[in-house]
């Protein structure tokens, strides 16, 4: 993994076309201003983590507990 | 070629009906080859079966079925990843978790998957829009869907074909033929 400091107000250029810049720092938090091209998906990371942790919950699924769902 | 599976016994799968997972499912990245399968229960609801562990397979759903304006996006990269060539090609399903409470029976909207039917590649998109759920409740509209669907629409892709009686209670019998649907 790549580790850079940047100061408030510095950033980051990736692949040429995407850019991070500091925004704002307050406390613990920081803001952080993204410019990419307008395809480029862009999440935060605890999206992931809700997606794989849903994929693991679905594999318990069981056909038979969808009996009676489709009678009248 | 014969596929064990848990919830669904011995399968009978042409090599044709596999999807390619490249990257495999989040949580589940070692697994890559996948089947579509339908244990005919008429929920409109497939399966994801792993051809690689028996244990494994997710329930899916067509998004259209529940929202008609379901539209997906897909960057560049996404679209290279699954070689689209165009947008006739590709055919999204959410997966759905069913708990042991059918009232509390969920689709992730948020990242569906996205299959490129025509090279049998697949993929788990994650969807830019901030309102989709991961785990958005699905019980009413799925009842109401059912309730106003009488006939079954044929699948979108081939599936994989029960050949033998299985755990469920499925419209196979013994010798790997398909008996007549019961009336429900």
């Amino acid at each position: 993994m790549l580790v850079l400091t940047r100061k408030l107000g510095e950033s980051i250029a990736i692949d040429d076309h995407i850019k991070i810049v500091v925004v704002q720092i307050k406390g613990k938090q920081v803001r952080l201003g993204i410019k990419a091209p307008k395809d480029t998906k862009i999440h935060r990371e605890e999206v992931y983590s809700a997606i794989k942790d849903q994929n693991i919950a679905a594999a318990d699924s069981h056909p038979s507990l969808l009996e009676g769902l489709s009678k009248e | 070629m014969k596929i064990d599976t848990d919830r669904f016994g011995v399968l009978e799968a042409k090599s044709s009906d596999l999807i390619s997972f490249k990257e495999g499912i989040l949580g589940f990245e070692s697994l890559q080859k996948f089947i579509v399968l339908d244990p005919g229960d008429k929920t409109f609801i497939l399966w994801l079966q792993s051809v690689e562990d028996p244990k494994v397979a997710f329930p899916i759903l067509e998004p259209k079925f529940l929202r008609p304006d379901f539209s997906l996006t897909l960057a560049p990269f996404e679209r290279q990843h699954l070689e689209l060539e165009t947008d006739q090609e590709i055919v999204a399903y959410c997966i759905l978790t069913i708990p042991s409470n059918i009232e509390e029976i969920s689709a992730n909207l948020k990242a569906p998957l996205v299959i490129n039917k025509i090279k049998r590649l697949g993929r788990q998109i994650v969807l830019q829009e901030t309102k989709l759920e991961i785990r958005q409740n699905i019980y009413k509209e799925l009842r109401l869907f059912l309730a106003q669907r009488p006939s079954f629409d044929q699948p979108e892709i081939p599936m994989a074909e029960s050949i033998s009686s299985s755990n469920l209670n499925s419209n196979v019998n013994g010798n790997g033929k398909k008996k007549e649907e019961l009336e429900l």
